[in-house]
């Protein structure tokens, strides 16, 4: 196999909430392409960390690559954040706008693009996760799933070259996780590079070609699902999964 | 000439006699009230955004240190217009700017009046305005910023837009307030409705009739602004109804959904 371009590199990445360190010296690579599973239990600072990547928190120490520049000094916050999108375990739809609008103010603010080629790519990607018909409803009319997926593609309307995804299946009901993550299933399978904090540990083992393990702010485990889920090397790991498996 | 012996009968005597005078007042009244209570709205706009900027752990000192000026400017000024009264602002701008030379005889009294209801309303506007976007729910921030909008053009398209929904009621509380406040006014003889009525009751000593007269048009003109307040407030709710695309070209196979029959 060819080697892989890194597109991002989290370097001893610190981060404090007053004296309290909810993440300490991440350190890891993304690779174009990888799709990239974190889990760890509840308050293990999964979701702080993704937040540090898009910088929706401020780091408190270390530093992030994008393509080998750094993110902060490198990169106009703005771009780098739509190339770095984001979904959230909420949805977080504008509510003040239709779905299509959701898709489309973006493009037009940030990548500066006109309406009839911002309308286009949304209507392209919002077909793609099969919401294309509902492009005139309000975020308030939809169902939690159907949010979640609007709410990806406006993400993916934005070209982003890597998509952070914080539990985006965690506030819907049981019959509506499948459908977004069959949405994920896809674009894993086109290639889109992904970060994902999940719960759903057989979607990290079947769609992920790396897991990371998180525990109190620290990586504790990292590898291929098959090592991870089989045979972890640590007993934190392995206690972990039994808790979580056996569910 | 009979003057008339009763309430309703002087009423009808002023109403004829000085109708022009209360059209005139009340005209100047609403040009006040509505352009200080839009000036007033976009300075909280602006104010309410200056104050929420974002800083970094790579800003430069500089610029974070004319933030905290900023911020302690924005403050006194809405501490100083909140914590006195419009009729002692008034005094203090219009004679301060006339003995600074900023304004003469010639500058027209409406444009003095409308500068202060504007920046005192600017300043209740400005808390009411923050009110909203800490109501706004943080996520709806978050997910701007995280496609690359920044501060301001998350305020602008997402933000503000709900901030303003939700404290619509707010809002209009304080284009009613400037109907009735804008009253004060008269110290510096602009001609609104209370300068205008005092005029009319001068000139036959009937303080009773003329501003019973004077109450009956500020409540119309308050209840009239406030049932289009309601109306408008409705209409920023957004249609209760969409339409489902059955098909990208055949509109025929379009399906209406009105929510209340929508299941679950
Ligand atoms: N804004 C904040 N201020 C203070 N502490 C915070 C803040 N955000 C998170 N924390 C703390 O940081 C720790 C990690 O939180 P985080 O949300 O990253 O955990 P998580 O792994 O995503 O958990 P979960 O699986 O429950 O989502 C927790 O102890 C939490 O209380
Ligand atoms: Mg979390």
């Amino acid at each position: 196999m060819q080697e892989k371009q890194t597109v991002l590199t989290i370097s001893h990445l610190n981060k404090r909430f007053g004296t309290q360190e909810v993440l300490s010296d991440i350190s890891f690579d993304i690779a174009a392409g990888d799709v990239t599973c974190i889990i760890g239990a509840s308050g293990s600072g999964k979701s702080t960390l993704l937040r540090c990547i898009n910088f929706l928190e401020e780091p408190s120490g270390g530093q992030i690559l994008f393509h080998g520049k750094d993110a902060e000094s490198g990169w106009r916050r703005a771009e780098y954040q739509s190339k770095v999108g984001m979904v959230f375990q909420s949805f977080n739809l504008f509510s003040n706008m239709t779905v299509l609008e959701n898709c489309v103010c973006g493009q037009m603010k940030v990548l500066k693009r006109d309406r009839k080629t911002a309308t286009a790519k949304s209507i392209f990607y919002l077909d793609k996760v099969g919401m294309a018909p509902y492009q005139n409803a309000r975020p308030a009319q939809l169902s939690g799933g159907q949010k979640q997926r609007v709410a990806i593609a406006r993400a993916l309307a934005m070209d982003p070259e890597v998509l952070l995804f914080d539990e985006p299946t965690s506030a819907l009901d049981p019959e509506m996780v499948g459908e977004v993550l069959s949405v994920m299933r896809d674009l894993a399978t086109g290639g889109l590079t992904m970060l994902i904090v999940t719960h759903e540990m057989s979607f990290a083992r079947d769609v992920c070609n790396r897991v990371i393990f998180m525990d109190q702010g620290l990586i504790a485990e990292d590898g291929a699902p098959s090592e991870i889920f089989t045979k972890p090397k640590q007993a934190r790991t392995r206690e972990f999964l039994s808790r979580v498996l056996d569910r | 000439m009979q003057l008339p012996s009763t309430f309703f009968g002087w009423v009808g005597f002023l109403l004829e006699k000085y109708g022009n005078l209360f059209l005139l007042g009340t005209g100047m009244t609403l040009l006040i009230s509505l352009t200080g209570t839009v000036i007033g709205f976009l300075i909280g706009l602006l104010v309410a955004t200056l104050r929420t900027i974002p800083t970094t752990r790579r800003t430069p000192l500089p610029y974070k240190v004319l933030k905290n000026i900023l911020n302690v400017l924005l403050n006194i000024y809405i501490e100083v217009f909140r914590g006195t009264p419009m009729i002692v602002q008034a005094m203090v701008i219009y004679y301060g700017a006339m003995q600074a030379g900023l304004i003469g005889r010639g500058t027209p009294v409406p444009v003095v009046a409308i500068f202060i209801v504007s920046i005192n309303t600017g300043a209740y506007m400005a808390e009411i305005i923050r009110g909203g976007i800490i109501s706004v729910d943080k996520g709806q921030k978050e997910a701007a910023q995280a496609i690359g909008m920044t501060h301001w053009q998350s305020m602008l398209n997402v933000v503000l837009p709900q901030a303003v929904r939700n404290i619509m009621p707010s809002i209009g509380n304080e284009f009613v307030v400037n109907i009735k406040d804008s009253s004060v006014l008269n110290v510096i003889a602009v001609s609104e409705l209370f300068f205008m009525s005092k005029s009319a009751a001068g000139a036959y000593l009937r303080y009773f009739e003329v501003f019973a007269i004077t109450a009956v048009i500020y409540l119309i003109l308050t209840f009239t602004v406030t049932r289009i307040l309601r109306l408008i407030e409705r209409k920023m709710d957004g249609k209760a109804t969409y339409t489902i695309l059955g098909s990208q070209t055949d509109s025929q196979s379009a399906i209406t959904i009105h929510p209340e029959n929508r299941e679950g």
